[in-house]
Protein backbone atom coordinates (compact mmCIF):
# COMPACT_ATOMS: atom_id res chain seq x y z
CA UNK A 1 0.00 0.00 0.00
CA UNK A 2 1.46 3.34 -1.03
CA UNK A 3 0.93 6.10 1.12
CA UNK A 4 -1.17 8.16 -0.99
CA UNK A 5 -3.44 4.66 -1.20
CA UNK A 6 -3.32 5.01 2.81
CA UNK A 7 -4.60 8.52 3.12
CA UNK A 8 -7.92 8.21 0.50
CA UNK A 9 -8.78 4.97 2.42
CA UNK A 10 -8.94 6.78 5.72
CA UNK A 11 -10.47 10.06 4.45
CA UNK A 12 -14.12 8.94 5.63
CA UNK A 13 -13.04 8.16 8.79
CA UNK A 14 -11.22 11.38 8.45
CA UNK A 15 -14.59 13.20 7.59
CA UNK A 16 -16.30 11.81 10.84
CA UNK A 17 -14.01 13.14 12.89
CA UNK A 18 -13.86 16.48 11.67
CA UNK A 19 -17.16 16.77 12.22
CA UNK A 20 -16.27 17.15 16.25
CA UNK A 21 -13.73 19.78 15.36
CA UNK A 22 -14.37 23.43 14.26
CA UNK A 23 -14.38 23.90 10.85
CA UNK A 24 -14.39 27.34 8.76
CA UNK A 25 -14.71 25.39 5.78
CA UNK A 26 -18.60 23.94 6.31
CA UNK A 27 -20.47 21.89 4.08
CA UNK A 28 -19.98 23.77 0.62
CA UNK A 29 -16.49 22.86 0.63
CA UNK A 30 -15.17 19.54 1.40
CA UNK A 31 -11.88 20.14 -0.23
CA UNK A 32 -10.62 21.97 2.66
CA UNK A 33 -11.28 19.09 5.33
CA UNK A 34 -10.09 16.51 2.63
CA UNK A 35 -6.39 18.15 2.74
CA UNK A 36 -6.19 19.08 6.08
CA UNK A 37 -7.72 15.46 7.98
CA UNK A 38 -5.61 12.40 8.23
CA UNK A 39 -6.28 9.07 8.81
CA UNK A 40 -5.24 7.86 12.52
CA UNK A 41 -2.89 5.70 10.49
CA UNK A 42 -1.29 8.01 9.01
CA UNK A 43 -1.47 10.83 12.30
CA UNK A 44 0.38 7.96 14.42
CA UNK A 45 2.85 7.90 11.54
CA UNK A 46 3.58 11.63 10.85
CA UNK A 47 3.09 11.95 15.54
CA UNK A 48 6.31 9.46 15.21
CA UNK A 49 8.34 10.97 12.15
CA UNK A 50 8.06 14.21 13.86
CA UNK A 51 9.65 12.87 16.87
CA UNK A 52 12.52 11.25 14.79
CA UNK A 53 12.78 14.47 13.31
CA UNK A 54 12.52 16.60 16.21
CA UNK A 55 14.72 14.34 18.33
CA UNK A 56 17.75 14.26 15.45
CA UNK A 57 17.43 17.96 15.44
CA UNK A 58 17.65 19.16 18.84
CA UNK A 59 21.00 17.14 19.30
CA UNK A 60 22.50 18.72 16.60
CA UNK A 61 21.61 21.60 18.07
CA UNK A 62 23.54 20.36 20.60
CA UNK A 63 26.48 19.59 18.99
CA UNK A 64 26.44 22.86 16.86
CA UNK A 65 27.19 23.90 20.46
CA UNK A 66 29.84 21.61 21.66
CA UNK A 67 31.42 23.87 24.32
CA UNK A 68 28.54 24.94 25.72
CA UNK A 69 26.62 21.99 25.72
CA UNK A 70 29.21 20.08 27.28
CA UNK A 71 29.81 22.67 30.07
CA UNK A 72 25.77 21.90 31.13
CA UNK A 73 26.29 18.65 30.48
CA UNK A 74 29.28 19.08 32.81
CA UNK A 75 27.31 20.95 35.79
CA UNK A 76 24.66 18.08 35.72
CA UNK A 77 27.01 15.39 36.25
CA UNK A 78 28.87 17.18 38.99
CA UNK A 79 25.48 17.94 40.46
CA UNK A 80 24.77 13.74 40.40
CA UNK A 81 27.71 12.89 41.56
CA UNK A 82 27.70 13.90 45.30
CA UNK A 83 23.77 11.92 45.88
CA UNK A 84 25.37 9.04 44.01
CA UNK A 85 28.69 8.59 46.05
CA UNK A 86 26.78 8.90 48.85
CA UNK A 87 24.07 6.73 47.43
CA UNK A 88 27.21 3.78 47.29
CA UNK A 89 28.45 4.49 50.76
CA UNK A 90 25.35 3.81 52.13
CA UNK A 91 25.17 0.59 50.26
CA UNK A 92 28.54 -0.41 51.38
CA UNK A 93 27.03 0.56 55.07
CA UNK A 94 24.38 -2.14 53.90
CA UNK A 95 27.46 -4.67 53.69
CA UNK A 96 27.86 -4.33 57.30
CA UNK A 97 24.05 -5.22 58.12
CA UNK A 98 25.63 -8.60 59.22
CA UNK A 99 27.24 -6.46 61.82
CA UNK A 100 23.06 -4.61 62.50
CA UNK A 101 21.48 -8.14 62.60
CA UNK A 102 23.94 -9.65 65.34
CA UNK A 103 23.51 -6.76 67.84
CA UNK A 104 19.83 -6.81 67.54
CA UNK A 105 19.47 -10.14 67.96
CA UNK A 106 18.14 -10.94 71.25
CA UNK A 107 19.77 -13.77 73.20
CA UNK A 108 17.26 -15.83 75.15
CA UNK A 109 19.27 -17.67 78.67
CA UNK A 110 17.13 -20.90 80.04
CA UNK A 111 17.13 -21.87 83.64
CA UNK A 112 19.76 -24.27 83.87
CA UNK A 113 18.85 -28.20 84.25
CA UNK A 114 16.79 -27.41 81.31
CA UNK A 115 16.38 -30.77 79.11
CA UNK A 116 16.90 -30.80 75.35
CA UNK A 117 13.17 -31.73 74.65
CA UNK A 118 12.76 -28.52 76.94
CA UNK A 119 14.64 -26.47 75.11
CA UNK A 120 13.60 -27.55 71.55
CA UNK A 121 10.42 -26.98 72.44
CA UNK A 122 10.87 -23.82 73.72
CA UNK A 123 12.51 -22.69 70.85
CA UNK A 124 10.07 -23.71 68.60
CA UNK A 125 7.35 -21.64 70.62
CA UNK A 126 9.42 -18.68 70.00
CA UNK A 127 9.55 -19.34 65.98
CA UNK A 128 5.85 -19.34 66.39
CA UNK A 129 5.79 -15.29 67.52
CA UNK A 130 5.04 -12.97 64.53
CA UNK A 131 7.65 -10.89 65.42
CA UNK A 132 10.49 -13.47 65.51
CA UNK A 133 12.69 -13.98 62.24
CA UNK A 134 14.97 -16.99 63.54
CA UNK A 135 15.55 -19.07 66.42
CA UNK A 136 19.53 -20.17 66.72
CA UNK A 137 19.59 -23.01 69.52
CA UNK A 138 22.80 -23.28 71.08
CA UNK A 139 22.92 -26.15 73.47
CA UNK A 140 25.05 -26.08 77.47
CA UNK A 141 27.39 -28.81 75.37
CA UNK A 142 27.66 -26.50 72.70
CA UNK A 143 28.10 -23.17 74.85
CA UNK A 144 30.72 -24.82 76.61
CA UNK A 145 32.34 -25.93 73.75
CA UNK A 146 32.88 -22.13 72.49
CA UNK A 147 33.78 -20.94 75.34
CA UNK A 148 36.68 -23.70 75.67
CA UNK A 149 37.58 -22.13 71.83
CA UNK A 150 37.78 -18.32 73.27
CA UNK A 151 39.53 -19.71 76.44
CA UNK A 152 41.89 -21.75 74.31
CA UNK A 153 41.65 -24.10 77.26
CA UNK A 154 40.71 -28.29 75.95
CA UNK A 155 39.43 -29.60 78.46
CA UNK A 156 37.60 -26.80 81.09
CA UNK A 157 35.12 -29.09 82.63
CA UNK A 158 37.86 -31.06 84.18
CA UNK A 159 38.02 -28.14 86.42
CA UNK A 160 34.46 -28.26 86.87
CA UNK A 161 31.71 -30.59 88.63
CA UNK A 162 29.59 -29.99 85.70
CA UNK A 163 28.75 -27.75 82.80
CA UNK A 164 27.61 -24.71 84.22
CA UNK A 165 26.34 -22.89 81.19
CA UNK A 166 22.63 -22.73 80.53
CA UNK A 167 20.98 -23.70 76.88
CA UNK A 168 20.83 -20.79 74.71
CA UNK A 169 18.69 -19.10 71.90
CA UNK A 170 19.79 -16.78 69.59
CA UNK A 171 16.75 -14.93 68.78
CA UNK A 172 16.49 -12.36 65.28
CA UNK A 173 13.70 -10.36 65.25
CA UNK A 174 12.35 -9.56 61.99
CA UNK A 175 12.18 -5.45 62.52
CA UNK A 176 15.26 -4.14 63.70
CA UNK A 177 13.74 -1.44 65.47
CA UNK A 178 15.18 -0.60 69.09
CA UNK A 179 11.58 -0.14 70.71
CA UNK A 180 10.12 -3.23 69.04
CA UNK A 181 13.40 -5.05 69.73
CA UNK A 182 13.16 -4.37 73.37
CA UNK A 183 9.52 -4.90 73.52
CA UNK A 184 10.25 -8.48 72.15
CA UNK A 185 13.04 -8.89 74.59
CA UNK A 186 10.97 -8.29 77.38
CA UNK A 187 7.79 -10.55 76.07
CA UNK A 188 10.80 -13.34 75.73
CA UNK A 189 12.47 -13.05 79.54
CA UNK A 190 8.17 -13.91 80.60
CA UNK A 191 8.58 -17.15 79.17
CA UNK A 192 8.47 -20.24 81.20
CA UNK A 193 11.81 -22.02 81.62
CA UNK A 194 13.48 -18.93 80.58
CA UNK A 195 16.06 -17.40 83.19
CA UNK A 196 16.83 -14.02 81.40
CA UNK A 197 16.31 -12.39 77.98
CA UNK A 198 18.78 -9.97 76.63
CA UNK A 199 19.68 -7.22 74.00
CA UNK A 200 22.25 -4.87 73.40
CA UNK A 201 20.06 -1.60 72.65
CA UNK A 202 22.14 0.98 73.46
CA UNK A 203 24.43 -0.19 70.65
CA UNK A 204 21.06 -1.02 68.91
CA UNK A 205 19.91 2.75 69.15
CA UNK A 206 23.36 3.87 68.05
CA UNK A 207 23.25 2.09 64.63
CA UNK A 208 20.26 2.73 64.05
CA UNK A 209 20.54 5.77 64.40
CA UNK A 210 23.66 5.95 62.30
CA UNK A 211 21.66 4.69 59.45
CA UNK A 212 18.06 6.59 59.78
CA UNK A 213 21.17 10.23 59.25
CA UNK A 214 22.80 8.19 56.69
CA UNK A 215 19.80 7.58 54.99
CA UNK A 216 17.90 11.62 55.60
CA UNK A 217 21.29 12.80 54.47
CA UNK A 218 21.46 11.19 50.87
CA UNK A 219 17.92 11.83 50.50
CA UNK A 220 18.37 15.41 51.48
CA UNK A 221 21.31 15.78 49.36
CA UNK A 222 19.42 13.86 46.27
CA UNK A 223 16.96 16.31 46.84
CA UNK A 224 18.96 19.41 46.68
CA UNK A 225 21.31 18.06 44.03
CA UNK A 226 18.56 17.03 41.77
CA UNK A 227 16.73 20.12 42.14
CA UNK A 228 20.17 21.26 41.12
CA UNK A 229 20.13 19.79 38.20
CA UNK A 230 16.49 21.26 37.60
CA UNK A 231 17.64 24.71 37.53
CA UNK A 232 20.91 24.22 34.99
CA UNK A 233 18.56 22.37 32.55
CA UNK A 234 15.84 24.87 33.24
CA UNK A 235 18.18 27.94 32.99
CA UNK A 236 19.67 26.68 29.43
CA UNK A 237 15.77 25.48 28.59
CA UNK A 238 15.34 29.06 29.14
CA UNK A 239 17.31 30.51 27.01
CA UNK A 240 17.13 28.26 23.89
CA UNK A 241 13.18 29.14 24.13
CA UNK A 242 14.24 32.78 24.29
CA UNK A 243 16.92 32.13 20.97
CA UNK A 244 13.55 30.89 19.27
CA UNK A 245 10.66 32.76 20.85
CA UNK A 246 10.35 34.26 17.05
CA UNK A 247 9.78 30.42 16.02
CA UNK A 248 7.53 29.61 18.63
CA UNK A 249 5.12 32.60 17.72
CA UNK A 250 5.04 31.91 14.11
CA UNK A 251 4.34 28.62 14.83
CA UNK A 252 1.68 29.57 17.30
CA UNK A 253 0.01 31.64 15.24
CA UNK A 254 -0.31 29.28 12.30
CA UNK A 255 -1.74 26.48 14.41
CA UNK A 256 0.77 24.52 16.34
CA UNK A 257 -0.43 22.75 19.67
CA UNK A 258 1.59 23.19 22.97
CA UNK A 259 2.68 19.81 22.58
CA UNK A 260 4.33 20.45 19.17
CA UNK A 261 6.27 23.83 20.36
CA UNK A 262 7.33 22.44 23.89
CA UNK A 263 8.61 18.45 22.04
CA UNK A 264 11.76 20.34 20.38
CA UNK A 265 12.81 21.69 23.92
CA UNK A 266 11.67 18.58 25.94
CA UNK A 267 14.34 16.49 23.62
CA UNK A 268 17.17 18.98 24.41
CA UNK A 269 16.21 18.83 28.10
CA UNK A 270 16.23 14.77 27.91
CA UNK A 271 19.65 15.24 25.74
CA UNK A 272 21.19 17.53 28.59
CA UNK A 273 20.19 15.07 31.13
CA UNK A 274 21.47 11.83 29.08
CA UNK A 275 24.81 13.76 28.48
CA UNK A 276 25.25 14.35 32.02
CA UNK A 277 23.99 11.24 33.13
CA UNK A 278 26.78 9.75 30.98
CA UNK A 279 29.89 11.78 32.22
CA UNK A 280 28.65 11.26 35.90
CA UNK A 281 28.73 7.99 35.32
CA UNK A 282 32.41 8.19 33.55
CA UNK A 283 33.31 10.49 36.48
CA UNK A 284 32.21 7.87 38.98
CA UNK A 285 33.98 5.28 37.10
CA UNK A 286 37.02 7.26 36.87
CA UNK A 287 37.58 8.38 40.38
CA UNK A 288 36.82 4.73 41.75
CA UNK A 289 39.65 3.32 39.86
CA UNK A 290 41.68 6.23 41.08
CA UNK A 291 40.66 5.60 45.06
CA UNK A 292 40.09 2.00 45.01
CA UNK A 293 43.45 0.44 45.17
CA UNK A 294 44.61 3.22 48.44
CA UNK A 295 41.48 2.47 50.30
CA UNK A 296 41.78 -1.54 49.91
CA UNK A 297 44.94 -1.33 51.02
CA UNK A 298 44.60 1.05 53.69
CA UNK A 299 41.42 -1.17 54.61
CA UNK A 300 43.38 -4.51 54.49
CA UNK A 301 46.06 -3.04 57.05
CA UNK A 302 43.04 -3.18 59.47
CA UNK A 303 42.65 -6.50 58.64
CA UNK A 304 39.18 -5.98 56.56
CA UNK A 305 38.75 -6.90 53.20
CA UNK A 306 36.22 -4.00 52.29
CA UNK A 307 35.93 -3.12 48.66
CA UNK A 308 34.83 0.01 47.13
CA UNK A 309 31.63 -0.26 45.70
CA UNK A 310 31.27 0.38 42.36
CA UNK A 311 28.04 1.69 40.36
CA UNK A 312 27.37 -1.64 38.22
CA UNK A 313 25.07 -1.81 35.27
CA UNK A 314 21.98 -1.58 36.93
CA UNK A 315 23.36 1.50 39.03
CA UNK A 316 24.56 3.54 35.97
CA UNK A 317 20.95 2.82 34.13
CA UNK A 318 18.81 4.24 37.32
CA UNK A 319 21.45 6.92 37.45
CA UNK A 320 20.86 7.50 33.66
CA UNK A 321 17.14 7.34 33.94
CA UNK A 322 16.99 9.64 37.37
CA UNK A 323 19.57 12.47 35.16
CA UNK A 324 17.03 11.74 31.98
CA UNK A 325 13.76 12.42 33.87
CA UNK A 326 15.29 15.72 35.51
CA UNK A 327 16.19 17.17 32.26
CA UNK A 328 13.00 16.67 30.89
CA UNK A 329 11.43 17.73 33.75
CA UNK A 330 13.80 20.94 34.15
CA UNK A 331 13.24 21.03 30.37
CA UNK A 332 9.18 20.90 30.69
CA UNK A 333 9.12 23.44 33.92
CA UNK A 334 10.97 26.19 31.70
CA UNK A 335 8.99 25.67 28.78
CA UNK A 336 5.87 25.68 30.86
CA UNK A 337 6.54 29.12 32.38
CA UNK A 338 7.78 30.82 29.21
CA UNK A 339 5.45 29.62 26.88
CA UNK A 340 2.48 31.19 29.25
CA UNK A 341 4.72 34.37 29.27
CA UNK A 342 4.86 34.38 25.17
CA UNK A 343 1.06 34.31 24.58
CA UNK A 344 0.86 36.98 27.35
CA UNK A 345 2.19 39.71 25.10
CA UNK B 1 -24.82 31.08 5.44
CA UNK B 2 -22.30 33.99 6.08
CA UNK B 3 -18.87 32.87 6.77
CA UNK B 4 -18.00 35.81 9.67
CA UNK B 5 -20.19 37.44 11.06
CA UNK B 6 -19.71 40.35 14.08
CA UNK B 7 -22.69 40.39 16.65
CA UNK B 8 -22.49 43.08 18.84
CA UNK B 9 -18.78 42.50 18.73
CA UNK B 10 -16.78 45.17 21.55
CA UNK B 11 -13.12 44.91 22.93
CA UNK B 12 -11.17 46.65 25.54
CA UNK B 13 -7.74 45.92 26.35
CA UNK B 14 -7.97 47.12 30.01
CA UNK B 15 -8.66 50.20 30.74
CA UNK B 16 -12.73 52.33 29.81
CA UNK B 17 -11.79 52.65 26.01
CA UNK B 18 -12.80 50.33 23.74
CA UNK B 19 -10.94 49.42 20.71
CA UNK B 20 -13.62 47.77 19.08
CA UNK B 21 -17.37 48.89 20.02
CA UNK B 22 -20.66 46.88 19.44
CA UNK B 23 -19.17 46.01 15.91
CA UNK B 24 -21.82 44.23 13.65
CA UNK B 25 -21.03 42.80 10.35
CA UNK B 26 -21.30 39.68 8.31
CA UNK B 27 -18.64 38.42 5.45
CA UNK B 28 -20.46 35.80 2.83
CA UNK B 29 -18.62 33.14 1.63
CA UNK B 30 -16.64 33.77 -1.75
CA UNK B 31 -16.58 37.53 -0.77
CA UNK B 32 -13.64 40.15 -1.03
CA UNK B 33 -13.85 42.58 1.53
CA UNK B 34 -11.06 45.10 2.80
CA UNK B 35 -11.13 46.44 6.32
CA UNK B 36 -9.56 49.93 6.46
CA UNK B 37 -9.94 53.22 8.85
CA UNK B 38 -7.05 55.61 10.24
CA UNK B 39 -4.22 53.72 12.48
CA UNK B 40 -5.74 52.53 15.78
CA UNK B 41 -9.51 52.45 14.28
CA UNK B 42 -9.14 48.94 15.19
CA UNK B 43 -8.31 46.94 12.46
CA UNK B 44 -5.44 44.35 13.50
CA UNK B 45 -7.85 44.35 16.56
CA UNK B 46 -10.54 42.37 13.95
CA UNK B 47 -8.06 40.08 12.43
CA UNK B 48 -6.84 39.13 15.94
CA UNK B 49 -10.35 38.65 17.14
CA UNK B 50 -10.92 36.20 14.01
CA UNK B 51 -7.24 34.38 14.33
CA UNK B 52 -8.36 33.91 18.47
CA UNK B 53 -5.11 35.94 19.45
CA UNK B 54 -7.76 38.15 21.45
CA UNK B 55 -11.24 37.37 22.67
CA UNK B 56 -13.93 39.74 22.59
CA UNK B 57 -15.04 41.68 25.58
CA UNK B 58 -18.92 41.09 24.47
CA UNK B 59 -20.89 40.14 21.60
CA UNK B 60 -19.80 37.01 19.23
CA UNK B 61 -17.44 36.57 16.52
CA UNK B 62 -19.14 33.18 14.66
CA UNK B 63 -16.42 31.78 11.82
CA UNK B 64 -18.11 29.44 9.53
CA UNK B 65 -20.77 28.97 12.12
CA UNK B 66 -19.24 28.61 15.19
CA UNK B 67 -19.01 30.88 17.50
CA UNK B 68 -15.12 31.98 18.91
CA UNK B 69 -16.16 31.83 22.33
CA UNK B 70 -17.18 28.41 22.32
CA UNK B 71 -13.80 27.76 21.36
CA UNK B 72 -11.76 25.75 24.01
CA UNK B 73 -8.04 26.82 24.14
CA UNK B 74 -7.19 23.43 23.52
CA UNK B 75 -9.18 23.85 20.10
CA UNK B 76 -7.95 26.83 18.72
CA UNK B 77 -4.49 25.86 16.96
CA UNK B 78 -6.78 23.11 14.86
CA UNK B 79 -9.49 26.22 14.53
CA UNK B 80 -6.25 28.23 13.60
CA UNK B 81 -4.88 25.51 11.07
CA UNK B 82 -8.50 26.13 8.74
CA UNK B 83 -7.73 29.91 7.94
CA UNK B 84 -4.58 31.39 6.11
CA UNK B 85 -3.24 34.27 7.75
CA UNK B 86 -0.96 37.36 6.10
CA UNK B 87 1.05 39.38 7.96
CA UNK B 88 2.28 42.74 7.89
CA UNK B 89 5.48 41.74 8.34
CA UNK B 90 5.36 38.51 7.09
CA UNK B 91 6.98 36.92 10.06
CA UNK B 92 8.85 34.21 8.23
CA UNK B 93 11.72 32.23 10.11
CA UNK B 94 15.24 33.69 8.85
CA UNK B 95 16.81 30.31 9.67
CA UNK B 96 15.23 28.32 7.41
CA UNK B 97 15.04 28.21 2.95
CA UNK B 98 11.79 29.21 1.51
CA UNK B 99 10.58 25.74 1.01
CA UNK B 100 10.88 25.40 5.03
CA UNK B 101 8.77 27.97 5.63
CA UNK B 102 5.88 27.34 3.35
CA UNK B 103 6.03 23.50 4.06
CA UNK B 104 5.78 25.15 8.35
CA UNK B 105 2.03 24.56 8.38
CA UNK B 106 1.90 21.41 6.83
CA UNK B 107 4.93 20.12 9.27
CA UNK B 108 2.84 21.20 12.21
CA UNK B 109 -0.29 19.04 10.79
CA UNK B 110 1.62 16.13 10.24
CA UNK B 111 1.60 15.64 6.35
CA UNK B 112 3.60 13.07 5.16
CA UNK B 113 6.63 14.94 3.20
CA UNK B 114 5.85 13.42 -0.57
CA UNK B 115 2.59 15.14 -0.04
CA UNK B 116 4.14 18.44 1.70
CA UNK B 117 6.40 18.71 -1.47
CA UNK B 118 3.72 18.51 -3.62
CA UNK B 119 1.77 21.29 -2.17
CA UNK B 120 4.48 23.57 -1.12
CA UNK B 121 5.86 23.92 -4.74
CA UNK B 122 1.91 24.44 -6.00
CA UNK B 123 1.60 27.47 -3.44
CA UNK B 124 5.07 28.86 -4.61
CA UNK B 125 3.80 28.03 -8.09
CA UNK B 126 0.87 30.36 -7.81
CA UNK B 127 3.00 33.14 -6.14
CA UNK B 128 5.52 32.95 -8.70
CA UNK B 129 8.75 31.85 -6.58
CA UNK B 130 9.40 28.47 -7.16
CA UNK B 131 12.87 29.00 -8.45
CA UNK B 132 13.45 30.30 -5.20
CA UNK B 133 13.01 27.55 -3.21
CA UNK B 134 16.06 26.84 -2.11
CA UNK B 135 16.92 30.50 -1.01
CA UNK B 136 16.44 31.64 2.86
CA UNK B 137 14.04 34.63 3.03
CA UNK B 138 16.88 37.19 3.79
CA UNK B 139 18.52 36.47 0.20
CA UNK B 140 14.77 37.64 -1.32
CA UNK B 141 13.18 41.14 -1.55
CA UNK B 142 10.03 42.60 0.54
CA UNK B 143 8.03 41.88 -2.16
CA UNK B 144 9.12 38.52 -2.53
CA UNK B 145 9.17 37.43 1.25
CA UNK B 146 5.57 38.87 1.44
CA UNK B 147 4.99 36.47 -1.82
CA UNK B 148 6.88 33.86 0.34
CA UNK B 149 4.49 34.73 3.53
CA UNK B 150 1.26 34.65 1.20
CA UNK B 151 1.92 31.13 -0.14
CA UNK B 152 2.57 29.94 3.24
CA UNK B 153 -0.89 30.83 3.66
CA UNK B 154 -2.33 29.25 1.16
CA UNK B 155 -0.40 26.42 1.28
CA UNK B 156 -3.34 25.07 3.22
CA UNK B 157 -6.21 25.63 0.89
CA UNK B 158 -7.72 27.90 3.45
CA UNK B 159 -11.31 28.47 2.99
CA UNK B 160 -10.71 31.99 4.46
CA UNK B 161 -7.86 34.53 4.00
CA UNK B 162 -6.72 37.07 6.24
CA UNK B 163 -4.04 39.53 5.84
CA UNK B 164 -2.80 42.55 7.84
CA UNK B 165 -1.24 45.66 5.93
CA UNK B 166 0.34 43.12 3.53
CA UNK B 167 1.38 45.94 1.27
CA UNK B 168 2.66 48.11 3.97
CA UNK B 169 6.25 48.00 3.27
CA UNK B 170 5.46 47.76 -0.53
CA UNK B 171 5.96 50.38 -3.23
CA UNK B 172 2.80 50.98 -5.23
CA UNK B 173 3.80 48.50 -8.05
CA UNK B 174 4.11 45.41 -6.19
CA UNK B 175 1.56 46.32 -3.69
CA UNK B 176 -0.63 46.20 -7.13
CA UNK B 177 1.02 42.47 -7.55
CA UNK B 178 0.39 41.22 -4.07
CA UNK B 179 -3.28 42.57 -4.45
CA UNK B 180 -3.59 40.65 -7.94
CA UNK B 181 -2.66 37.57 -6.34
CA UNK B 182 -5.40 38.14 -3.71
CA UNK B 183 -7.78 38.51 -5.94
CA UNK B 184 -6.85 35.41 -7.80
CA UNK B 185 -7.33 33.67 -4.78
CA UNK B 186 -10.52 34.89 -4.31
CA UNK B 187 -11.39 34.10 -7.88
CA UNK B 188 -11.40 30.50 -6.64
CA UNK B 189 -13.24 30.75 -4.04
CA UNK B 190 -11.52 31.75 -1.22
CA UNK B 191 -12.90 34.38 1.17
CA UNK B 192 -10.51 37.41 1.67
CA UNK B 193 -10.94 39.95 4.39
CA UNK B 194 -7.77 42.36 4.10
CA UNK B 195 -7.28 45.16 6.16
CA UNK B 196 -4.99 48.21 4.78
CA UNK B 197 -5.07 51.98 4.60
CA UNK B 198 -3.96 52.36 1.13
CA UNK B 199 -6.65 54.03 0.21
CA UNK B 200 -6.07 54.77 -3.10
CA UNK B 201 -5.17 50.95 -3.76
CA UNK B 202 -8.46 50.17 -2.13
CA UNK B 203 -10.40 52.14 -4.00
CA UNK B 204 -9.41 51.09 -7.56
CA UNK B 205 -9.69 47.67 -7.07
CA UNK B 206 -13.81 47.91 -6.20
CA UNK B 207 -14.68 45.19 -3.89
CA UNK B 208 -16.79 45.69 -0.58
CA UNK B 209 -15.37 48.29 1.88
CA UNK B 210 -15.69 48.21 5.43
CA UNK B 211 -14.72 51.54 6.95
CA UNK B 212 -13.89 51.49 10.78
CA UNK B 213 -13.46 54.98 13.47
CA UNK B 214 -12.14 54.19 16.62
CA UNK B 215 -13.96 50.34 16.88
CA UNK B 216 -17.42 51.47 15.30
CA UNK B 217 -18.20 50.52 11.27
CA UNK B 218 -18.40 54.03 9.89
CA UNK B 219 -19.62 52.77 6.50
CA UNK B 220 -19.81 49.63 4.64
CA UNK B 221 -19.60 49.96 0.81
CA UNK B 222 -20.26 47.13 -1.54
CA UNK B 223 -18.15 46.82 -4.53
CA UNK B 224 -18.58 47.50 -7.80
N1 LIG C 1 -2.44 44.63 23.06
C1 LIG C 1 -3.00 45.86 23.24
N2 LIG C 1 -3.03 46.43 24.47
C2 LIG C 1 -3.59 47.63 24.66
N3 LIG C 1 -4.13 48.37 23.70
C3 LIG C 1 -4.13 47.88 22.45
C4 LIG C 1 -3.55 46.60 22.16
N4 LIG C 1 -3.69 46.37 20.83
C5 LIG C 1 -4.31 47.45 20.33
N5 LIG C 1 -4.57 48.36 21.27
C6 LIG C 1 -5.26 49.63 21.09
O1 LIG C 1 -6.45 49.39 20.41
C7 LIG C 1 -6.68 50.38 19.42
C8 LIG C 1 -6.87 49.72 18.06
O2 LIG C 1 -5.65 49.11 17.68
P1 LIG C 1 -5.45 48.29 16.34
O3 LIG C 1 -4.10 47.71 16.37
O4 LIG C 1 -6.59 47.38 16.19
O5 LIG C 1 -5.55 49.46 15.25
P2 LIG C 1 -5.23 49.39 13.71
O6 LIG C 1 -6.45 49.88 13.04
O7 LIG C 1 -4.72 48.05 13.33
O8 LIG C 1 -4.09 50.47 13.58
P3 LIG C 1 -2.81 50.48 12.59
O9 LIG C 1 -3.30 50.94 11.28
O10 LIG C 1 -1.89 51.50 13.20
O11 LIG C 1 -2.24 49.11 12.55
C9 LIG C 1 -5.49 51.31 19.46
O12 LIG C 1 -5.86 52.46 20.15
C10 LIG C 1 -4.45 50.56 20.22
O13 LIG C 1 -3.70 51.44 21.01
MG1 LIG D 1 -2.85 47.30 12.62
Amino acid sequence: MTQSDKNSAGKSAAQQKSASQPTVAGQKRKRGANTSKLSLDARYESWLRHHRQVAVDSAERLIRHPVASILTMLAIAIALVLPAMLWLGLGSVRALDYDLDSSARVTVYMESGASAKQVSELADEIRNEQSVGSVKVITADEGLHEFQQALGVNDATSLLDANPLPATLLVTPKEREPGAVDALSRQLGELNGVDEARVDLEWLERLHDIGVLGQRLTLGLAVLFGLGVLLVVGNTIRLAVENRRKEIEVVTLIGATHAFVRRPFLYSGAWYGLGGGVLAVALLTLGRGWLSSPISALAQSYGSDYVMPALGFSGSLLLLICSILLGLLGAWIAVGRHLADIRAR
Amino acid sequence: MAIISFEHVGKRYGGRFEAVADLNFSIERGEMVFLTGHSGAGKSSVLKLLTCLERPSRGKVVVGGRDLNTLRNSQIPFYRRQIGVVFQDHQLLFDRTVFDNVALPLLIQGIPPQDAARRVRAALDKVGLLYREKALPIELSGGEQQRVGIARAVVNKPALLLADEPTGNLDPQLSADIMRLFEDFNRIGTTVLLASHDLALIARLRHRILRLRQGRLIADEEGA
